[in-house]
């Protein structure tokens, strides 16, 4: 049974192992490091390394817990209580959540400043793959 | 957690502006048309993303008690009333709401609004927050209006439990602050400093507060204040310093006692009570808080320890060195704490000299007195074990038990009874629900 059950566990978390964090097709970075994209989701920098204006997309899907534990190894509880502190001191706003995938494509196509994220298979050539999250 | 919205539809937005502008040049009457329908058109496409203003808010419901009927546990020294052997939901449970609006890309204005047991004003004195950001480049923020008084690397955050992993903040730490706002200006500026992030924050204002007093139920205070901080924040790391100035602009209402203590039979008897007025002063007096404090993070380990010398002329109000340190380990959804922390007063004790003859009365005057100048002190340590549970993502359940002990005159972070020897230790327990939405 173990040696059965072990592939099939496997199996059962590649499927949800991607996480592809994008950006416009104008946006002239080419790749971020998981620090740079996390100081930009966790509203550390308010910008791209070049100084570019940076506009983080949120999920409201269950593949927000997902992205957060792979960029951050924190669960999502966590995440809620940092942004806990920071809102309710009127210090700044937790990044905008969209339901899905579809939704964030569509604003990062169109907004050159926008930064989201989306399961793996999500992310077309109408976009730029800046970060993958394994 | 749904919020800023208008930005996202910026870049569109932005494109159909200058599409607009473009064709206002050629044929203007058309063009104008055009935009007023492109207008509703970037409405609507806001109104996909989202909307500019957005309301959250934060909540407790908690219940303690104690093992003892001689002393009342309170949250901090704002609140008239604590809890004893019988508890009470009444000195942790609180709600708050927070309205966000985005009036521009540069303009944002927050109020909050906490209902909390307060014995003052209860809507003036529960707005803790209401001021407008102006955020003129991506690093510097100037807001101004009421503001959360932010001396201690929680103070301006206290209410909202969700954000910490105990049930309430360090009680030696927190309890003696009663200024939870004040009406005035911050500026903030963010510099990338290494691979971590410095905020240097300075501010001012005039806070108003009302606080349970010595000599009636209520005493209006007021101060002027001003104070700077240094926060850096590295990975897992965030190390705090801080310091403000509190000038003190009113004075408790003693006039009774303070004509009791010039009349000139009392001093007949009692030589040098007329003197004693001066002790009681509480305007122009100065407070200051000096502070020093690191808190870690890695998701599995926490640790904060925070370390604090309050100077006072006041002597109701006197200077006290305190500090805490914490220590917690997250297993799953369960993370268990432990929580240690000290207060001790440093002032020197008034000389309250001795009357010539034992009259009765004056016996009783001269020992109120001795007592509201000599007997406000802190001396308090404490050990406490707790444990948050994750239950979901926006909810947590806590469960803590604190022992006490306290020194003769150091219970005035308690509610203290109007006689009569204090207990030296005393057990809390409390458990409570924190939610955000």
């Amino acid at each position: 049974m173990r040696i059965l059950a072990l592939p099939l566990l496997l199996m059962v978390f590649a499927v949800h192992a991607e996480v592809a964090v994008i950006g416009n097709l104008r946006n002239p970075s080419e790749a971020l490091s998981a620090k740079q994209v996390q100081d930009i989701f966790l509203g550390r920098t308010r910008t791209f390394p070049d100084g570019r204006f940076a506009l983080p997309i949120d999920q409201s899907s269950d593949l927000r817990g997902e992205f957060y534990q792979k960029l951050t190894s924190r669960p999502v509880e966590q995440i809620n209580a940092y942004w806990a502190r920071i809102m309710f001191t009127g210090q700044a706003s937790p990044p905008l959540q969209l339901p899905d995938d579809e939704a964030v494509l569509k604003v990062v196509r169109e907004n050159e400043g926008a930064i989201g994220y989306v399961s793996k298979p999500h992310a077309d050539k109408t976009v730029r793959v800046l970060l993958q999250l394994n | 957690m749904s919020c800023r919205f208008q930005e996202a539809g910026k870049g569109v937005v932005g494109e159909r502006v200058r599409s607009c502008v473009m064709r206002l040049g050629s044929n203007a009457g058309a063009a104008s048309f055009f935009c007023v329908s492109l207008v509703f058109a970037t409405s609507a496409l806001a109104q996909d993303l989202g909307r500019n203003w957005s309301i959250k808010g934060f909540g407790t419901f908690g219940v303690s008690g104690t093992d003892t009927d001689q002393l009342e546990y309170r949250r901090d020294i704002s609140q008239a009333s604590g809890v004893t052997r019988s508890a009470g939901i009444d000195i942790d449970s609180r709600l708050g709401l927070q309205l966000d609006v985005d009036i521009t890309d540069t303009l944002h204005t927050t109020v909050q609004w906490v209902a909390r047991q307060h014995p003052g004003d209860f809507f003036e004195q529960n707005l803790d927050w209401a001021f407008l950001r102006w955020r003129p480049a991506a690093d510097l923020d100037l807001r101004v209006g009421r503001l959360g008084f932010d001396v201690f690397m929680l103070s301006d955050y206290r209410n909202v439990g969700y954000a910490y992993p105990w049930v309430r903040p360090p009680h030696e730490f927190y309890g003696g602050l009663p200024v939870y706002h004040f009406d005035g200006a911050d500026i903030a500026h963010r510099f990338q400093v290494g691979d971590g992030q410095l905020t240097l924050k300075g501010f001012g204002g005039y806070a108003y507060y009302q606080v349970p007093g010595p000599f009636s139920t209520l005493f209006d205070a007021s101060s002027a204040l001003g104070g700077a901080s240094a926060v850096y924040e590295l990975g897992n790391w965030r190390a705090r310093i801080g310091y403000v100035y509190t000038l003190n602009l009113s004075d408790p209402p003693f006039g009774p006692l303070s004509s009791a203590l010039d009349n000139p039979t009392v001093n007949a008897f009692w030589p040098g009570a007329s003197g004693l007025k001066d002790d009681f002063k509480v305007k122009n007096a100065a407070v200051q808080f000096s502070s020093i404090g690191l808190a870690y993070d890695d998701g599995e380990w926490l640790g904060q320890i925070e370390g604090a010398y309050i100077d006072s002329e006041v002597n109701l109000y006197p200077t006290v060195a305190n500090g805490y340190f914490s220590i917690g380990r997250r297993l799953g959804s369960f993370t268990p704490y432990v929580l240690l922390g000290i207060a001790e007063t440093l002032n020197e004790v008034v000389d309250v000299p001795p009357l010539l003859l034992p009259v009765p009365q004056l016996q009783a005057f001269r020992s109120a007195v001795d007592q509201a100048l000599n007997g406000n002190g802190v001396d308090e340590k404490s050990v406490s074990l707790g444990v948050r549970w994750d239950v979901y993502e926006n909810i947590a359940v806590k469960a803590q038990w604190s022992h006490y002990w306290l020194g003769q005159n150091g219970t005035q972070l308690w509610v203290e009874p109007a006689s009569g020897p204090t207990p030296d230790q005393v057990n809390v327990w409390s458990v409570g629900v924190d939610f955000m939405f």
